[in-house]
C-alpha cells in the first residue's frame, strides 16, 4: 500500500492529469462543451484548444480524407489514442477532462502520408481559478 | 486512497478507447505494418498508341524509438521495372529521416527528406489531388517528387502558422536542360556533392478551417562541377488551397532563377558538344476548381474539376540565347475523380496541351488512373 501510495504520489492525482470519461453524459447532467476538430492531411483544425482544469468537454473529431488517429501525449506517454474514421464515415467523440494545468500535445497516431509527423496540436489547460480571476479583471 | 482509486480508474478507462462516443460506422479496413500508395495509369495521346503503366508503387515505414524520436521511410518503384535508366523505371528512397520532436514550435529532422516546396511535393498521395498525372508545374518548374539528404528544423508557431527550414544537397546545374528545366539536376541523395549546401524553407498558414496558404523558397549554388561559375538557383513559390462545402479551389505560382545561365550553357556545350539552352528564369502557375457533384461520402463521392496551367521553361533567356516558343506551354486539364472509398481514387481526365510554337505539334491526351492509399 505504501508503494502504491508512493506511485500515486509521484504521478499525482492523475497527475499526468488526463481523464477520459467512460460514458456520455446521461440525462440529467449538464451538457458538456463540444470542441470540433477536423483532420486532414497533414493538419488538425484547430490545432490548439483551450480548457480549464476540471472542465468536461467532448472533443468531436472528423476527417476530411483518410482515417487519422488522435493521441494525447501526457508526461508519461500515451494516454488517449483513438482512430478517426475516414471522410463521410461519421465522427468520433472523446469525452475529456484534464485536472492539471499545463500544455499537452496531441497528434495523429495513424500513418496518413508523407507529412504525417507534421500533424500535431496542443491542448492548453488553464487553472480554473486563475482563469476566472482573469475574466473578472477583463 | 482516493488518489489511488482515481489513478486506477483513469488507467482502466484510458486502456479502453471504445469508451469514446462515436457516431461513426465501425472501421471496416485494417492497416498492416506498412502504409503506402499505388498509382496505375492508362495514357492515350491523340494519334499514338495507348500505354498502361504501373506508375508508382510506394511503401512507407514508420517506427517510434520513443514518443519523441521517430523514423519515417518511403521507398518507391516507378514504372514497375528497374533496369538502370530512368525511362525504364526507378527505385528511389524518397524519404528516410529521423524526427526529433522536441516541442510544438521546434523540432529537428535529418536524413533523406522531401523538399518543402509547393502543394504536391509533400502531399502527393493519389487521393489528395485531381488528375491522373500531377500538374505540369509540379513536374517541370517544381521538380516533384523532389527529395534530398539534409537536416533542418520544423514546427508550428502561433495559431496555425507552421514552418520548416532545411539545409540540403544542392542541384547539379550541369544536368539542367531546356525542356524540363532543373528537374534532371536533382542529386536524389545519392553520393550528393555538397561542396555547397542549399537552403530551403516553407511557411504555411492553416489557421482558418478549409484554408491553407503557403510560401516556399530554395536557394543554393549549383555549380559544384564547374566551380568557376556561379550557377546559384533561387526558387520562389506561393500556393493556396481552399475548401468549403462542395467547392475545392487551389492555385500555385512558382518561379526559378538561374544565375550565370549564359556561361552555364557554354560550359555544358564544352562538355557535351550541345548547348542545352538553359534559361535564366523559368515560371509556372496553375489554378484549379473542383466541385463535389456527389457529396454523401463514399460510395457516392465524385469530384468534377478543371485546371488551367501555364508554364515556360524558357521564360527569360540569358543574353545571346534564343528563346524557343515550344517551351512556352499551357494546358487545360478537365476530368473527374470518383471515390469508391475515401482512400481509393478512380480518375479520368482530358488534357489539352498547347505551346506557342507554330512547328511543334500540340497534343491532346486521355488519361485514366486508379490510385489508392492504405
Amino acid at each position: 500500500m505504501v508503494v502504491l501510495m508512493r506511485v500515486a504520489g509521484t504521478l499525482g492525482t492523475l497527475a499526468i492529469g488526463l481523464v477520459m470519461f467512460g460514458s456520455a453524459a446521461p440525462g440529467g447532467q449538464a451538457e458538456r462543451r463540444a470542441i470540433k476538430i477536423s483532420a486532414e492531411r497533414f493538419a488538425f483544425s484547430p490545432s490548439r484548444i483551450e480548457l480549464t482544469t476540471g472542465e468536461e468537454v467532448d472533443v468531436r473529431l472528423r476527417s476530411d480524407d483518410t482515417s487519422h488517429g488522435f493521441r494525447i501525449v501526457g508526461a508519461d506517454g500515451v494516454t488517449v489514442n483513438i482512430a478517426i474514421p475516414k471522410r463521410g464515415k461519421g465522427e468520433i467523440s472523446v469525452p475529456l477532462r484534464i485536472d492539471k494545468p499545463g500544455t499537452y500535445r496531441f497528434e495523429c497516431s495513424r500513418m496518413c502520408g508523407a507529412g504525417h509527423d507534421f500533424m500535431r496540436g496542443e491542448i492548453v489547460v488553464k487553472d480554473r481559478t486563475a482563469d476566472a480571476v482573469d475574466k473578472e479583471r477583463r | 486512497m482516493k488518489q489511488i482509486l482515481l489513478l486506477v480508474f483513469g488507467f482502466v478507462l484510458l486502456a479502453s478507447p471504445a469508451q469514446a462516443q462515436s457516431t461513426a460506422e465501425p472501421p471496416p479496413s485494417q492497416t498492416g505494418p506498412f502504409s503506402g500508395y499505388m498509382d496505375f495509369h492508362f495514357n492515350k495521346p491523340e494519334g499514338l498508341p495507348g500505354e498502361l503503366d504501373f506508375h508508382r508503387f510506394v511503401l512507407l515505414f514508420h517506427h517510434s524509438f520513443s514518443p519523441r524520436v521517430r523514423f519515417v521511410g518511403e521507398l518507391e518503384v516507378e514504372h514497375a521495372f528497374v533496369e538502370g535508366l530512368e525511362d525504364a523505371g526507378e527505385l528511389e528512397l524518397e524519404q528516410a529521416y529521423v524526427d526529433f520532436l522536441l516541442s510544438r514550435s521546434f523540432n529537428v529532422r535529418a536524413g533523406m527528406m522531401l523538399v518543402p516546396i509547393g502543394i504536391i511535393n509533400e502531399r502527393h498521395e493519389p487521393p489528395v489531388y485531381n488528375g491522373v498525372e500531377r500538374p505540369f508545374v509540379d513536374t517541370v518548374i517544381v521538380p516533384s517528387t523532389w527529395f534530398e539528404g539534409g537536416a533542418g528544423i520544423h514546427g508550428e508557431i502561433g495559431r496555425g502558422l507552421r514552418y520548416r527550414v532545411f539545409v540540403m544537397a544542392p542541384l547539379n546545374a550541369l544536368e539542367f536542360n531546356a525542356d524540363e528545366g532543373i528537374r534532371e539536376g536533382r542529386q536524389k541523395g545519392s553520393r550528393a556533392n555538397v561542396r555547397n549546401f542549399a537552403t530551403t524553407g516553407r511557411a504555411e498558414y492553416v489557421g482558418i478551417p478549409g484554408l491553407t496558404v503557403g510560401a516556399s523558397f530554395w536557394t543554393g549554388d549549383s555549380s559544384f562541377e564547374a566551380p568557376r561559375l556561379d550557377a546559384t538557383v533561387h526558387i520562389g513559390e506561393a500556393d493556396a488551397r481552399y475548401q468549403r462545402d462542395r467547392l475545392e479551389l487551389r492555385a500555385q505560382f512558382a518561379q526559378v532563377a538561374i544565375r550565370d545561365a549564359g556561361r552555364l550553357n557554354d560550359a555544358i556545350q564544352g562538355l557535351t558538344g550541345i548547348s542545352p539552352n538553359v534559361a535564366r528564369a523559368l515560371r509556372g502557375f496553375y489554378a484549379e476548381a473542383g466541385y463535389r457533384v456527389w457529396n454523401q461520402g463514399s460510395p457516392r463521392d465524385l469530384v468534377a474539376f478543371v485546371r488551367y496551367e501555364n508554364f515556360d521553361t524558357q521564360y527569360r533567356m540569358p543574353s545571346g540565347f534564343q528563346r524557343l516558343p515550344q517551351f512556352d506551354r499551357d494546358a487545360i486539364v478537365a476530368g473527374a475523380t470518383y471515390y469508391p472509398d475515401p482512400d481509393i481514387a478512380l480518375k479520368f481526365d482530358y488534357v489539352r496541351l498547347r505551346s506557342q510554337s507554330q512547328i511543334v505539334r500540340n497534343t491532346n491526351t486521355v488519361n485514366v488512373g486508379l490510385g489508392w492509399w492504405f
